[in-house]
């Protein structure tokens, strides 16, 4: 694109002769465009890149609860080797990967559901889907008092309700109970999510073309043929993009399982994030704190190059104001 | 025309049994989302007497409002903590996304429109940070701010929240300036604009919604965070919203029917801000997410 004549006016700084260019003159070329992005990145570099640093540096070292952080002592790869021996650890883990896949799952499979059922014009759609989208949109300390309250082991109303039926006969201790704590909280999880997912794949929906599901309505394709073969790859896209945010916020999602149970009952709801949480926060351990949300770093940086993979796919043709 | 084909093709084909099970799918969902809210509204008109029953009145045998005139209540203790947690939050929330947005803006369009050395390294990178999960940086935040002297003031909690809201509010931008034409910006530059007055005058007027979009994301998360508020502001003066509703009720028994209605009115200005302008938000979401 740049040999075209055209090109020169184009650009604030005249176009220089073709010609191999340093990545010196080019820097110096753009230098207006730094402009744009200097106050986020400076912004960002303050509030992230130093913590990232001293986390990791914080990592190496042991920090007894008796001193003070000051005083912390280079231990080099204790930290590491303590956490892969701890059977709290594989536990956590465990839990960490049940929470984030059934959360994960349920929410694309409800959101899909959802966006596909809203995806034809009707009266009141528009009011549907804001209702819908109320759970995503209420703070999630407000979401989790409100379940706790449902799931109260004396006055809860959905014990009640199940008990009206005749399904139970007496209160179930939904989150007093380390079988089923973690999956009374991937509910309330999945009931905050799931409308993000439907917005997201509401919109893929969009750019299924009409005039193909029509053409294999008239070849004779039943509903689900029309979605197997013509909707759902056309979503491949978006869906990617929808569960690597969700997988990522799931993995990370703090409030809901601190507010609610704390991590326990017996430590059963306790992933990674509430864990690094207690053991920094309730214990002083920072130096094992700081190792697990280093290793914590690395399995987020693999997923953030997946999710900026997907979502830059078909920039560069839309350079050049 | 398309009327036509559509009523004929599906009365042939019998789709009605698929229609039916999305309603009745529907039905159910919107019942499940919205079931936790009704409950949270009944509670709230109850007396503490009345809401520790088993099994619990499906509506108050004595509906009250007490509850809530007790938060707003400017001359009790209780209604003067409850307001001033308003107030901050309040506060906080709307420097945050005004700040948000003005840095956010720039940073899009350049994302979007230039090509420059470090451009994919720094989208990257922004676009990163909304890996980290916020107890990580707790710790180094929290030393950090010690040292910039902003421990308990708002300052610390708008500069954090400011991170947060930053990369997706880029992305968001982003995706919407990507949907703009550059032919708009080449034919100002032809009749002699510069590129900034390209930026100002044609594309600044057209990213409303993705700003409005951008901005009710903003107001949301800062005025729904809790990690951070939790943290950084230990004096009772400072609290905002979500940290402040703990400390009136989790002492020994815990004022439920209190809780559900301050948990009502905390939603209250998030959710009204979004039912009014939800189509903005979903448009700037969809527009950037789905590559046309």
């Amino acid at each position: 694109m740049s040999s075209v004549q055209g090109q020169a006016i184009f650009r604030d700084v005249p176009e220089p002769p073709p010609r191999r260019v340093g990545l010196g003159t080019k820097v110096w070329n753009s230098r207006f465009d730094y402009l744009y992005v200097a106050p986020a990145i400076l912004v960002m570099l303050i509030v992230i890149a130093y913590p990232i640093y001293y986390t990791i540096e914080l990592s190496f070292f042991n920090t007894p609860a008796s001193l003070s952080l000051a005083d912390k002592k280079f231990n080099g790869l204790d930290n590491y080797a303590a956490i892969i021996q701890s059977p709290v650890f594989w536990k956590v883990t465990w839990q960490t990967v049940v929470w984030t896949v059934l959360s994960t799952g349920f929410s694309f499979v409800l959101g899909l559901g959802a966006a596909l059922a809203l995806h034809r014009e009707f009266a009141g759609r528009a009011l549907l889907r804001g209702l819908l989208l109320i759970p995503w949109v209420v703070s999630a300390v407000a979401a989790s008092y409100v379940w706790k309250w449902l799931y109260h082991s004396d006055f809860g109303a959905i014990s009640a309700i199940l008990t009206a039926i005749g399904i139970i006969k007496e209160p179930i201790n939904f989150i007093d109970n380390a079988s089923t704590s973690l999956y009374s909280l991937i509910v309330v999880n999945v009931w905050k999510e799931f409308s993000f997912a439907m917005i997201m794949l509401m919109a893929g929906l969009q750019t299924v073309p009409d005039t193909l599901l029509r053409a294999a309505q008239v070849d004779g394709a039943s509903p689900w043929q029309r979605f197997w073969h013509v909707t759902f790859p056309h979503l491949q896209g978006v869906s990617t993009v929808t569960i690597l945010l969700l997988v990522v916020q799931n993995f990370n999602s703090f409030i809901i399982p601190f507010i609610m149970t704390g991590g326990g009952p017996v430590g059963s709801t306790q992933i990674w994030i509430t864990h690094i949480y207690e053991l920094a926060f309730l214990r002083q351990r920072w130096g094992v704190g700081a190792a697990y949300a280093v290793l914590l770093f690395l399995i987020m940086m693999t997923l953030g190059y997946f999710y900026v993979r997907a979502l830059t796919k078909g920039d560069d043709s839309r350079a050049g104001a | 025309m398309t009327a036509i084909t559509e009523s004929a093709v599906t009365q042939r084909r019998g789709v009605g049994g698929w229609r039916w099970a999305g309603r009745i799918f529907l039905a159910l969902l919107l019942g499940f989302t919205v079931m936790p809210m009704i409950w949270m509204v009944i509670t709230s008109l109850k007396t503490g007497f009345a809401a520790m029953q088993y099994p619990p009145q499906w509506w108050p045998a004595e509906p009250t409002l007490g509850n809530y005139w007790r938060l707003l209540d400017p001359n009790g203790s209780v209604g003067q903590d409850f307001l001033h947690y308003f107030w901050n939050s309040l506060w906080v929330s709307t420097i945050t996304t005004i700040l948000a947005v003005a840095v956010a803006v720039p940073a899009a369009y350049a994302f979007s429109r230039f090509r420059f050395p470090g451009r994919n390294f720094l989208f990257f990178a922004v676009l990163l940070r909304n890996m980290f999960p916020a107890v990580v940086f707790l710790v180094p935040l929290f030393i950090l701010m010690k040292l910039l002297g902003l421990v308990n003031t708002h300052g610390s909690l708008i500069l954090t929240y400011l991170t947060f809201g930053l990369p997706l509010a880029i992305w968001l931008l982003k995706g919407f300036y990507d949907n703009i034409p550059v032919q708009l910006e080449q034919a100002a530059r032809i009749d002699g604009a510069t590129r900034f007055q390209a930026f100002l005058l044609i594309v600044m007027p057209l990213s409303t919604p993705g700003i409005i979009a951008t901005s009710i994301y903003s107001f949301i998360g800062a005025w729904n965070e809790y990690i951070y508020a939790y943290t950084f502001l230990t004096r009772h003066d400072q609290m905002t919203l979500p940290v402040g509703i703990q400390r009136f009720f989790s002492e020994n028994a815990t004022d439920w029917p209190g809780l559900m209605a301050a948990t009502f009115l905390m939603s209250i200005p998030v959710v009204v801000l979004f039912l009014v302008l939800q189509r903005y938000f979903v448009r700037a979401l969809t527009e950037g997410a789905v590559k046309h």
